[in-house]
């Protein structure tokens, strides 16, 4: 039975996925404060993530360009950053989302390095999110985008905090398009700064972007898995590049939306 | 012979007796246990004129691009999908008979696999399949297709595949791809050549 809970429960995730959006918007809207950016340093901890051949680790090298990135932004462009980890700890997928939507983050951006059973893949991508939904499904969730308005209303008050944390299931599933904008932009800046393949952007169900209330990208830098592009995840200048890579795109992004 | 010795030696006789019903009852057992062990004969790509088969398209890598390359196998035909559908996934674990890169690791054994009536196939396969995966969001993206492909493609009634680890739902093989739902195939991923 508990095989088919999550299809049992798919229905209702997707009825339910646009209040929280409604929500999450109503409390960034109150707030003047410096709006904020999370970035996710991918794996951690007990989770390293893809190794290399000679022994890199993608978790070491997710937190090194996050680092690199979180400095770039602050001391150039007017937004506060949080990390969902500083350190080398285990941070569950649901509590990396969470922590975008509580800091009522305007992007997030989850960063990692690539992985293939492929010795020779190559190249940078950049991810955005993907329900792989049905025809059905996806005439539900476009109905719910355009009358979410409508369902906000009818959940009382006492009910938004329960609803808010069943609703983070699917939240990124109405920023799609405002996520795909934010993937282009970064990809275009990789492919200038790095000089790495362009695997261009793509689609797919990412545990990690599936609740944020936001926009929302992964970023896959060069594969880890590939001795030669190994090489050059290890170094700092690189690292460097790929930090300016995304702030460029992320700067551009921001300013599409100003 | 005094009734002493009469009860010991046929006590003796008993215990033998019964040992030797021991031994050859378990020897009997394990030898039936080894019979339903033994490997069932390789799937050649010629199919055998003594049974019925059927041809199904598995899916591989290959190095030189990052497409899902299809290979033809020829399994034993069942009425049952559930079974075709098993011997399909005992073959893709194999891997390639071409020389193609294999997506899922070569320790990995298929647990179970049962079809829904709405035409979702689970897939439980064994923790290896998590604990010897390389990870990394490409090398995830290709474990599940070829997954997923290799059974939506050949299988009428599969038109969904949620991957079990062990009979239970699992968030990601990896770290990335949410398996958390069933996925729809992809034949897009599909090299066209």
């Amino acid at each position: 039975m508990a095989k088919r809970r999550a299809q049992i429960l798919y229905g209702p995730g997707l009825v339910l996925l646009v209040l929280v959006l409604a929500l999450s918007a109503a409390g960034v809207s109150g707030s003047k404060e410096m709006k904020t950016i999370v970035i996710d340093p991918g794996h951690g901890g007990m989770e390293p993530g893809a190794k290399g051949k000679f022994g890199t680790l993608e978790k070491n090298i997710t937190l090194a360009i996050s680092f690199k990135l979180k400095a770039l932004i602050e001391q150039n462009l007017p937004y506060r950053v949080v990390l969902t980890r500083d350190k080398d700890i285990d941070v569950s997928m649901d509590n990396r989302s969470a922590i975008a939507n509580n800091n009522d983050a305007v992007l997030f951006v989850s960063i990692h390095t690539n992985g293939s059973q492929r010795k020779k893949a190559q190249g940078s991508e950049t991810f955005f999110m993907n329900l792989n939904a049905s025809d059905e499904e996806t005439r539900k969730l476009a109905y719910m985008e355009n009358t979410s308005a409508e369902l906000e209303k009818q959940i009382e008050d006492k009910n938004k905090d329960e609803v808010k944390m069943i609703l983070w299931d699917m939240a990124q599933s109405a920023y799609i398009k405002q996520s795909s904008q934010l993937a282009e932009e970064i990809q275009k800046e990789l492919n200038i700064f790095l000089g790495t393949e362009n695997r261009g952007i793509k689609q797919a169900p990412f545990k990690v972007l599936k609740g944020v209330a936001c926009p929302a990208i992964l970023v896959e830098v060069a594969f880890i898995s590939n001795p030669e592009e190994e090489q050059k995840l290890i170094k700092d200048d690189f690292q460097q590049r790929v930090a300016a890579a995304i702030y460029q795109g992320l700067k551009k992004y921001t300013k599409l939306f100003s | 012979m005094d009734t002493r010795k009469v009860i010991l030696l046929s006590v003796l006789v008993f215990l033998l007796a019964v040992l030797a019903f021991l031994f050859f009852k378990n020897s009997g057992r394990e030898r039936i246990e080894k019979a339903e062990e033994l490997p069932k004969p390789p799937v050649s790509t010629e199919a055998p004129a003594e049974k019925a088969m059927r041809k199904v398209t598995l899916f591989f890598l290959r190095e030189e691009d990052s497409k899902l390359i299809p290979e033809e196998r020829w399994i034993v035909s069942d009425p049952s999908a559930v079974r075709e559908a098993e011997e399909a996934m005992a073959e893709l674990i194999k891997g390639s008979q071409t020389g193609l890169v294999s997506s899922l690791p070569a320790e990995t054994k298929l647990v179970q696999l049962f079809i829904t009536k709405e035409g979702v196939a689970y897939v439980d396969f064994s923790k290896d399949l998590v604990d010897k995966h390389p990870s990394g969001s490409t090398a995830e993206i290709s474990t599940v297709y070829s997954i997923v492909n290799s059974l939506a493609y050949n299988f009428k009634p599969i038109k969904k595949v949620f991957i079990l680890i062990e009979g239970e739902e699992r968030e990601t093989l990896g770290g990335h791809i949410s398996l958390d739902h069933p996925f729809l195939p992809d034949y897009s991923l599909i090299s066209r050549e």
